[in-house]
């Protein structure tokens, strides 16, 4: 069992997201059902504080943008600096045709992530048709992200403007109560990981592994780069989309800072980079952490902002394969005594 | 004046150039002659310090260099003129001489009788060096080169990409600089045109040094004919 | 409309500057420095530590100008090594994210020690009439200390040997190095460099519009944009690209609202990444 974890969790450099040739279905359930358990048990210990569930909520979450964004950049190598902007088409779309438009909550989520999706899907295809590296990609996503940001300022009869907007629909249902709404998110996030280990064991997970590593090789080898990388896009955006509106129905109140830069995408970063880029599980260790870390600086004000700078800096630094890689090589040398 | 020994290097762990001894004295014209993928430039690349050698021991006058990098060893002396050659592109072909020169003032005296050497040069000193032909750029790498006044002057295929005509007219600017005494090291495919201002050479086949001696020597040899000179 | 072009330019030869320290430093280095706007913040509330401590405006400036250029060096000396074993692509995202890193550091130091700190440089006197657009003697101030700071860059990078050995490194460092010159060094100096233009925009800018400790985020934004559209590595890019996108946000901020203005320029950044990533005047991959 210890054998089938190790061998699960590599320890690849970022985005080289080798693995072994087969892997059976079990090593990917096994590990997603205890996630799932030991998630589950988190009401038990928090569920009397609406605030502590807040954060809960808000923590899986994040769980669920980093597993879109490890799917867009580790798994495809684009770096795309929206993560927060996607999950807000979800959350201000859901809002908007919730409320505003009178559709059913499902159909708004679904119509929102579906608008996500098309957004990402677009962004991917004009990277790869101007085959923009991996830092204009990054500049021209992240001048997505201040355009949404600034959009959602502009247009503030539908949104708000800087305060932002409440979501009536789905008021008094069970998307608003205390417990229910965590265990919503967590579905989700068993969902996004299964989807994730699914791909990474298909034909389209080796195609990502096979462009991550060595583009001119995989053209050669046949395969339609632009192509996978669009798909990657595609899947990730929908994640994103998905928990974006998802969470805003549950929350059913948002403002510009829900889906910022500085607050999404910086985190979302961290986060991975805490628990490896790439690779499987790395998102729910990374978010794990850093929530709980977060909610121990939450009182500081100024010097979190001050701690996530310290934070960034030292993980780039000195665990730039995140910390999955430094424990899996920590368990290794224990094993070789 | 160039002493090297045992120098094996390579890129990524893999040896191209194996354990090569060769020297340079004073005044000397050497070559170094194989055919492509010989290893000649990565040979040169290392001496000259842009990349950094398995083993290796270099002497420039007494003193080691293997290991330095590339501006130190160009500061002590050795100008390297690669295959590439690497000019200014966007710069005019007078701010390239100028620079060459750093980082001292640029020789008034040094300047002249780098444009009398190539006249084409002083026609285009307004110039962007990007924007002129295979040729002029070859005698702008050499000049430039020249601007600092090397002790050793280390040339890699200076007849690449050059028509015939025009490689033979940078081989007799190098004649006339072996005739003022400049000591020059120089790598190349094109033989005849490397033993027209040689003293010595080395012949260099898969990263090892095979055969060495004059030019004469190296002219009568039936292998070096065959192969090189096309002489059956 | 004449109004707006003159103010527009105001800002864009600020724009310019500011874009001439970030282009510099990754045309050189190939470091994206993503705290830029901290430094041209943290010079200007030394400028007005400086002057509160009792310090005259010109020596205040000077030693907020040298404060700059240290916070350069150190940026040089300290968190960058790490970046300069890297090279090209991992460069640029190590780069980005350290000095990301470095600006919620300051950011965060900043608004929580001194949140209501500004500086703001008053020039007396009365309005001067241009073109017969009153402006403020502020704004002229600003733009003749500008195109007097372009005009010594220009002269510097011309006719200096350390202006054409900087360049020589940007135009090809193998070739640079084969010359005998230190691109470290080179890197270090321009760093310094890099510094104290952002505090000059930081001074400039005071004297139009107060600078707050909140500023940094912003400034580094428009300073990324200008660089983008001007091309990555060239001053004339900067400059340039500056007063055109300095025209533009004045325009249509007045005619249309600030927040187009801003998604306009955004755009003209997205836009030229699409259609001509070298920007204006850039290097031509």
């Amino acid at each position: 069992m210890s054998q089938q974890l190790t061998e699960k969790i590599d320890s690849s450099p970022i985005g080289a997201n080798v693995a072994p040739s087969s892997r059976s279905l079990l090593s990917l359930l096994i590990p997603i059902a205890l996630i799932g358990i030991l998630l589950a048990l988190v009401p038990l210990w928090l569920g009397d504080s609406r605030v502590m569930m807040g954060v809960a909520v808000l923590g899986l979450a994040f769980v669920c943008y980093a597993i879109g964004f490890n799917v867009i950049f580790g798994s495809t190598g684009q770096l795309f600096l929206c993560v927060g902007a996607l999950a807000g088409i979800g959350g201000y779309g859901a809002a908007i045709l919730a409320d505003n438009v009178g559709l059913p909550i499902i159909v708004s989520i679904l119509l929102a992530t579906l608008a996500a999706t098309v957004v990402g899907g677009v962004l991917s295809y004009v990277a790869v048709r101007r085959s923009l590296g991996v830092i204009f990609t990054g500049i021209v996503t992240l001048i997505f992200s201040m355009s949404f940001d600034t959009l959602l300022l502009g247009i503030s009869d539908l949104t708000g403007g800087d305060t932002g907007r409440m979501i009536e629909a789905g008021r008094g249902t069970f998307l608003r109560e205390q417990i229910p709404p965590y265990y919503v998110m967590l579905a989700l996030v068993l969902i996004f990981l299964l989807v994730h280990g699914l791909l990474q064991r298909s034909y389209i997970g080796w195609a990502f592994r096979a462009l991550r590593d060595n583009e001119v090789a995989a053209e050669l080898a046949g395969i339609d780069v632009a192509r996978y990388r669009v798909y990657g896009a595609l899947v990730g955006a929908a994640m994103l989309g998905l928990a974006g509106s998802v969470y805003a129905m549950t929350e059913g109140r948002m403002s510009p800072t829900t889906f910022g830069f500085g607050e999404v995408d910086v985190v979302v970063l961290v986060m991975l980079a805490f628990g490896s880029i790439g690779n499987l599980f790395g998102p729910v260790l990374g978010a794990v952490t850093f929530t709980f870390v977060d909610e121990l600086l939450i009182e500081f004000g100024q010097l979190r902002t001050i701690a996530y700078g310290v934070l960034v800096i030292s993980l780039f630094l000195w665990m730039p394969n995140g910390l999955l890689s430094v424990l899996t090589s920590l368990w290794r040398r224990i094993r070789q005594k | 004046m160039l002493d090297v020994k045992q120098l094996s290097s390579g890129y990524q762990g893999n040896d191209v150039v194996h354990d090569v001894d060769f020297h340079v004295d004073t005044g000397e014209v050497v070559m170094i002659i194989g055919s492509n993928g010989a290893g000649k430039t990565t040979l040169f690349r290392t001496i000259c310090g842009l990349l950094p050698a398995s083993t290796a021991q270099v002497h420039f006058d007494g003193q080691e260099i293997s290991g330095l990098p590339a501006e130190q060893v160009a500061q002590l002396g050795i100008s390297f003129v690669p295959a590439e050659r690497h000019l200014f592109p966007r710069m005019t072909v007078r701010e390239n001489l100028i620079l060459g020169a750093y980082p001292h003032k640029p020789d008034s005296e040094t300047m002249s009788s780098v444009l009398e050497l190539f006249p084409r040069l002083e026609e285009r000193m307004r110039q962007h060096a990007g924007t002129m032909s295979g040729g002029e750029q070859q005698m702008l790498a050499v000049g430039r080169a020249l601007m600092s006044k090397p002790r050793l002057l280390v040339l890699d295929e200076p007849s690449t990409g050059l028509a015939p005509l025009l490689a033979q007219a940078a081989y007799k600017a190098l004649g006339l600089l072996r005739a003022r005494g400049l000591t020059v090291l120089v790598a190349e495919q094109q033989v005849p045109l490397a033993m027209s201002i040689s003293d010595r050479g080395y012949v260099l086949e898969n990263g090892y040094i095979r055969l060495q001696g004059t030019t004469e020597e190296l002219a009568a040899n039936p292998g070096v004919r065959s192969a090189y000179l096309g002489v059956a | 409309m004449i109004a707006n072009i003159l103010d527009g330019i105001v800002f864009g030869l600020q724009l310019g500057l500011l874009a001439t320290g970030l282009t510099l430093v990754y045309g050189l280095g190939g470091v994206l420095n993503m705290a830029y706007g901290q430094i041209a913040v943290v010079s200007a509330m030394v400028v007005a530590f400086a002057m509160d401590a009792g310090l005259p405006v010109l020596p205040a400036v000077v030693v907020g100008l040298i404060a700059g250029g240290l916070v350069g060096l150190l940026l040089d000396q300290t968190l960058l090594r790490p970046v300069y074993r890297l090279h090209e692509e991992p460069r640029v995202l190590l780069s980005l994210l350290l000095t990301l890193g470095l600006s919620f550091i300051i950011d965060g130091f900043l608004i929580w020690r001194y949140p209501l700190q500004a500086l703001s440089l008053h020039i007396g006197g009365g309005a001067i009439d241009i073109l017969g657009v009153p402006m403020r003697r502020g704004s002229l101030v600003a733009s003749a200390i500008t195109l007097m700071t372009f005009a010594g860059l220009f002269l510097f990078f011309r006719y200096t040997s350390l202006g054409l050995a900087i360049r020589s490194v940007i135009e090809d460092e193998e070739g640079a190095r084969l010359v005998g010159i230190t691109p470290q060094k080179m890197m270090r100096l321009i760093l310094i460099l890099s510094g104290v233009l952002a505090a000059v925009v930081a001074v400039t800018r005071s004297m139009v519009t107060p600078v707050d400790t909140t500023a940094g985020l912003s400034i580094t934004v428009f300073a990324l944009i200008v660089t983008v559209v001007g091309g990555l590595g060239s001053v004339a890019g900067a400059f340039f690209a500056g007063i055109i996108l300095g025209i533009i946000n004045v325009v249509a901020a007045s005619y249309i609202g600030s927040y187009i203005s801003l998604i306009i320029l955004l755009a003209a950044a997205a836009l030229t990444i699409l259609i001509r990533p070298a920007g204006l005047l850039g290097v031509k991959e």
